[in-house]
């Protein structure tokens, strides 16, 4: 942290912090499950065993922790504080917003040399985040579409009609697949950018997505 | 029945060339044309157990199945062949409980259908237009093969007329009409991608007919059978899916029933053609297997009494009964369909592989530049 | 001149037209047309060259399997696979049961009844018919009981006024010539071949999974594992249970549809001078052994010369579309090797509703194959021929067997009746044939041989950046032939010559006939009205259209 960073403030609220590590850590056990559905090693001894099965219970479950999660985080953007709320996404909404995400931008473009100050999101990153919230939809969807058919007339296969309409049960699969691959390449943009932000702004960038507090050279009104 | 009466039964067949037409109508119930065939009361019950069975309905409904039989009269039923491979025919000759024999025989009046009928030409055009005027709103229409669309529908004629026309005629005063196969119910292997005939599925080239789905290539006899007592049994067409099919055949995924789950769900797979774990009947799954993508009965229906099915044979399930299969459920020995725009063996991982480490590289150029910049620091803004 | 339309020539598979000028009772020129297109060879392109067998299977589901066979062969050539002798025997015992199932199908439920009046049998003496059904075989259901609970059951059947797919026929046609005993004695049989069918293609089913459509063809071999010690594979049980079966065609073969063959052919000799056709005849060949020796030989004989059978070569071979509706970009008049063929569909006729084709122009969709340029009749017939000139023994013992009963020479074969025969002559020695492939495969497990599969060039990434082959085999139909072009791991062109697209042909550049043409020319129709005898010649070649068309 530079020295110049003198004000701590208050920014990811409890909701936002938790919903963002179980988010990581459901999004790590389902690739990892999701990988191993779409490509199986055998390597059972026995039919007793339950290898593949053990594998998609820990995936579904994950994936039920992940929706419920993915959801709170929806609703906390009504409710939360503003840098939880939901216009975050939209920066270029505004005059404001879309001049700092110039600013932003001309910054990773290497052509400005000052960092830019960052408080609430990054404007560059909240775009990225409202693409990864479309595909966590999509995920979701998508998921518990191919998930619902093994009870094709119970409640969830009824209300996800729309999905069987929109997708064949392969192009749902295929969507599904390769959306985590997808996800894969939001991850690694994030947590470099995460970490560039982190030494250039000093402003303790990875320590507030557990904390909370972020330290900022100008006092946040 | 009087052997005079035969006698001149035979006669005026010869006279008129057809007795259908013109002779006094005597309706039998099935029950009773089944007893005058010396078919006996065991044989009936059993043959009515079997479809209970069949339509996935608790053992049972089988007295009330026998006595709802016993009550109806033999239907009449119509077959067109359109763009088809005649699969679906040959599927209902191995047909078993019952035979096509006692299907023609007994149960049903086939009146119309082009490859096994007796007439030709224009005395079979006339069976089909005497039948579906005599029986109009009464008759059972059966469908096989796909309809062309395109250019006014040329690519399927019979007699100088276009498949469109007749079907859009003879579908269009039938009770109902039986899709028979996946040609029929969705366009099927016509209808893959670039579809140069405009095929398409009776429900698209009738609207507003009453239509039943029995995807399947071909169509699994047994379930044609059922879907026919059924509608005997109870007068009304079975419950079906968003895509036309019987629940009581097409209700569940292949992999929900399938004999090998215990295999998939363990993680024992078949990895190569002939090896090891395909001769002891592990999963298919990775040869391609679309038992997790396909709604169809064949796991516990099998086929050509229930001898058996692609999976227990050892081949994967290629989801015939799925709409649109020819062209989503390929590459059949890959488990995903290929990403559209890219080549054959370009599987999503290896694009996505290549997304990711693409993403990757460009990140680790842009953190060496960024290490090396001199940035000027967020500053303090003066106090003001 | 009277011009007749037969539409839909039924019994057959698929949409065909006859049309045929009559003059003094006597057809004077006849023209075949095909009224259904899919373009299946057109949607293949692009797909995965290891799944066009599932494809091609559905050229046709009544000669169900052979296209598999024919797309199989193809990729394999154009990759250099060698399956292992197991996966050999395999398909021979599916193309076997095929060949000898498609046969019966077609002499008593597609063909019997242009010679059979079901409703003349009603009068027969079940008695009578049970002493004729004795002197011809020693099969066990030849009883007066058993003909008299036949004939209760069509009377009450007839009785009922409902005649469903036997109304509106020609019975009592002049040319119908079996006494009432020999008619009902078929009629039995028609409903005995119905069950006997069904059960023996259950073949198909163990090794194969289901028929239609067998689904366990491999590129590189089959999908059905072999493993006497698992409940999952071809074990003892399964291969005991083919034996049965084989045993039961042959034995129904044997003594039922051959005898029945030769009691009818003997009421209707006049028809082995009716229906000649084309008078040249190819055969490819099959059933070949493991090092790729073939049982039946393959061949050409030019007209009718039995002395000299020539080569078959591929290369030979040409499609004109001059009077099918498609367009050629080599121009008018010029044929297409498979390997460069198009399918691009053009429909020139006129606009449905219709009453005539014109048949000067284009009227077919189908092609016309020509083999150095000329019409050729393939089928049981040619395969016969070319077996017969070749010396091959077995055919060569049968066909004089049957000659002989039929007191008649080698010449009557080329004939309408001669093409019935020797789908007889074909189905027998095939069935008596298929046993000892079974034989050979358990010989071969028993020394502990499993292979099923080559999968050495499994993964396209083995693959020749660009490949091409072709696949022959000796269809039920007769001479197929699969071509096919693969570039980077995909199908860049495919196309198929099938049995009924050279029989069915239209005319070519030339103005040759096609062989149903050239066989229609001369054949008697009595009344024009009811043209039973156009049906006679026409299904004597078992047309198959879903086949000829694709
Ligand atoms: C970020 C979140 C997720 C990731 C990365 C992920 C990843 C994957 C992957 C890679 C597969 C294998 C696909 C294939 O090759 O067939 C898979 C399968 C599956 N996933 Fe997810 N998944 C996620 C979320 C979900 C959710 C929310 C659900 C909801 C229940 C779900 C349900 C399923 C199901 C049912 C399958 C098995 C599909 C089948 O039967 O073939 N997934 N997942
Ligand atoms: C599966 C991996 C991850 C995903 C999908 C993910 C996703 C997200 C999302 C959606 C946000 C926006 C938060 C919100 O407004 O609700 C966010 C913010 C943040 N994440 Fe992650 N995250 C991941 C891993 C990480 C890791 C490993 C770190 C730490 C190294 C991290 C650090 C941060 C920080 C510092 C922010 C706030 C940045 C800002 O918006 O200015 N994330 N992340
Ligand atoms: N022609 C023909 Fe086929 C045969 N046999 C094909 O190759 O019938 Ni459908
Ligand atoms: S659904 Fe299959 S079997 Fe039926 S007509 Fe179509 S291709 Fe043939
Ligand atoms: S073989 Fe196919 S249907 Fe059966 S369990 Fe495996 S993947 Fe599922
Ligand atoms: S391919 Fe078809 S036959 Fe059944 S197992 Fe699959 S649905
Ligand atoms: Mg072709």
């Amino acid at each position: 942290m530079s020295d110049s960073c003198k004000f701590k403030c208050y920014i990811w609220e409890l909701p936002v912090r938790w919903c963002h590590w179980i988010n990581v850590v459901s999004i790590v056990t389902l690739a990892v499950t999701g990988f191993f559905i779409g490509t199986p090693v055998s390597f059972a001894g026995s039919a007793s065993d339950f290898t593949m099965g053990w594998i998609r219970f820990v995936h579904f479950t994950a994936a039920y922790a992940f929706a419920v999660s993915v959801l709170s985080r929806m609703v906390w953007s009504l409710i939360g504080n503003k840098y939880a709320g939901w216009k975050e996404f939209f920066p270029y909404a505004t005059a404001a917003g879309r001049e700092k995400m110039n600013k932003m931008l001309r910054y990773y473009m290497f052509v400005d040399k000052e960092v830019p100050e960052t408080i609430g999101h990054n404007p560059l990153a909240t775009t990225a985040y409202f693409a990864l919230f479309l595909l966590y939809i999509l995920m979701i969807l998508t998921g518990f579409s191919l998930y619902a058919q093994h009870a094709p007339q119970g409640v969830m296969h009824k209300s996800l009609g729309f999905m069987y309409a929109l997708f064949s049960d392969q192009g749902m699969r295929l969507t599904h697949h390769f959306s985590m691959w997808l996800i894969f390449g939001f991850i690694i943009n994030h947590i470099y950018s995460a970490w560039l932000m982190d030494i250039k702004e000093h402003g303790s960038e990875i320590s507030s997505m557990f904390s909370g507090y972020k330290f900022t050279v100008k006092k946040e009104k | 029945m009087s052997k005079q009466k035969v006698d001149t039964e035979v006669d005026s067949v010869k006279q008129r060339g057809d007795v259908s037409q013109d002779s006094e109508q005597q309706e039998y119930s099935v029950g009773e044309i089944l007893k005058q065939r010396g078919v006996s009361r065991r044989d009936f019950l059993k043959f009515c157990s079997a479809m209970t069975a069949a339509m996935s309905l608790p053992a049972s409904f089988a007295p009330s199945v026998a006595q709802a039989l016993d009550e109806v009269k033999r239907p009449t039923l119509v077959w067109l062949n359109f763009q088809d491979c005649t699969g679906d025919s040959e599927a209902l000759l191995r047909a078993a409980n019952p035979t096509v024999g006692e299907i023609i025989l007994d149960i049903l009046s086939v009146d119309y259908h082009e490859t096994i009928m007796a007439a030709a030409g224009h005395q079979a055009d006339e069976a089909l237009e005497s039948t579906i005027t005599k029986y109009k709103g009464k008759y059972l229409c059966v469908v096989e093969g796909s309809i062309s669309m395109k250019d006014g529908g040329i690519y399927g004629c019979t007699s100088g007329k276009t498949h469109l026309e007749i079907a859009r005629r003879v579908c269009g005063s039938a009770l109902a009409t039986i899709a028979i196969g996946t040609c029929a119910s969705y366009g099927g292997i016509a209808a893959g991608t670039p579809n140069p005939t405009g095929a398409v599925g009776v429900m698209e080239a009738v609207p507003g007919a009453t239509v039943i789905n029995l995807p399947g290539c071909p169509c699994n006899a047994d379930n044609l059978t059922a879907t026919v007592v059924h509608y005997l049994v109870f007068g009304k067409i079975p419950a079906m899916d968003s895509k036309g099919r019987p629940l009581f055949a097409y209700g569940k995924r292949i992999h929900d029933n399938c004999e090998r789950r215990p295999h998939f769900d363990a993680g024992q797979y078949v990895e190569h053609w002939g090896d090891d774990a395909h001769r002891k009947g592990f999963c298919l799954y990775k040869m391609g297997c679309k038992g997790p993508a396909t709604f169809h009965n064949c796991p516990t229906q099998r086929y050509n009494e229930k001898t058996s099915w692609p999976v227990a044979s050892g081949h994967g399930c290629a989801g015939c009964s799925e709409p649109d299969f020819w062209d989503t459920m390929g590459p059949m020995y890959h488990r995903l369909p290929n990403v559209p725009g890219f080549g054959i063996e370009a599987t999503a991982d290896k694009i996505g592989l290549g997304l990711v480490a693409g993403a990757a590289a460009a990140f680790a150029v842009h953190g060496a530049l960024n290490a090396l910049r001199k940035d000027k620091e967020p500053q303090e803004p003066k106090e003001g | 001149m009277a011009r007749i339309v037969v539409d839909p020539i039924t019994r057959i598979e698929g949409h065909l037209r006859i049309e045929a000028e009559i003059e003094g009772g006597r057809i004077k020129d006849a023209w075949s047309s095909a009224t259904m297109f899919r373009g299946i060879e057109k949607i293949l392109k692009g797909r995965d060259p290891r799944d066009a067998w599932f494809w091609t299977q559905r050229f046709c589901g009544v000669c169900t399997t052979v296209h598999s066979i024919a797309s199989i062969r193809a990729v394999e050539d154009a990759l250099k696979i060698k399956i292992p002798p197991n996966a050999q025997l395999i398909r021979n015992i599916i193309m076997g049961i095929q060949n000898v199932q498609d046969h019966v199908i077609h002499f008593y439920h597609l063909h019997a009844l242009d010679w059979v009046d079901i409703t003349s049998g009603l009068k027969a003496d079940p008695a009578k018919t049970a002493a004729l059904a004795a002197s011809l075989s020693d099969w066990p259901n030849n009883s007066a009981t058993y003909f008299k609970g036949v004939q209760d059951k069509v009377k009450a059947f007839v009785a009922s006024g409902r005649l469903g797919p036997f109304a509106n026929a020609y019975w009592g046609h002049p040319a119908y010539k079996l006494p009432p005993e020999a008619n009902l004695m078929a009629t039995a049989h028609y409903l005995e071949a119905l069950e006997w069918q069904k059960d023996v293609i259950k073949i198909h089913a163990i090794l194969g999974s289901k028929n239609p459509h067998p689904q366990t063809f491999l590129v590189g071999g089959m999908s059905i594992p072999i493993d006497p010690d698992s409940q999952n594979a071809l074990n003892a049980d399964k291969l005991i249970e083919i034996k049965r079966l084989l045993k039961k065609a042959q034995d129904f073969v044997e003594k039922v549809y051959i005898p029945d063959l030769l009691a009818v052919a003997s009421f209707y000799k006049e028809w082995a001078g009716i229906g000649e056709g084309v008078g040249n005849y190819l055969s490819y060949g099959e059933f070949p052994d493991a090092g790729g020796n073939q049982w039946f030989p393959a061949g050409a004989i030019l007209n009718k010369d039995l002395s000299k059978v020539i080569p078959v070569d591929q290369g030979k071979i040409a499609e004109y579309v001059d009077h099918s509706w498609f367009d050629n970009s080599a121009g008018a008049g010029k044929g297409l090797h498979p390997f460069e063929g198009e399918t691009e569909v053009r429909y020139t006729g006129p606009k449905p509703p219709y009453k005539n084709l014109d048949t000067d122009a284009k009227y077919s969709f189908v092609k016309s194959p020509r083999y150095e340029e000329k019409s050729m009749e393939v089928g049981p017939l040619a395969r016969i021929l070319v077996a017969y000139a070749s010396g091959h023994k077995e055919t060569k013992a049968v066909v004089d067997l049957v000659l002989g009963k039929l007191g008649v020479g080698a010449p009557a074969l080329f004939s309408t009746l001669g093409r019935t025969a020797a789908r007889g002559i074909d189905c027998l020695l095939v069935a008596q044939q298929t046993p000892k492939w079974l034989d050979e495969l358990i010989g071969n497990i028993s020394k502990g041989d499993y292979r099923i599969h080559n999968g050495e060039s499994w993964d396209p990434s083995t693959w020749p950046a660009e490949a091409k082959g072709y696949g022959f085999h000796e269809a039920p139909r007769g001479a197929l032939g699969h071509w096919i072009k693969i570039k980077d791991q995909k199908i860049l062109n495919y196309q198929a010559v099938v049995p009924s697209t050279w029989n069915a042909s239209p005319r070519d550049a030339k103005g040759q006939r096609g062989p149903y043409e050239a066989a229609l020319v001369g054949t008697p129709v009595a009344d024009i009205n009811k043209p039973l005898e156009i049906l006679r010649t026409i299904h004597s070649f078992d047309p198959c259209l879903a086949c000829a068309v694709h």
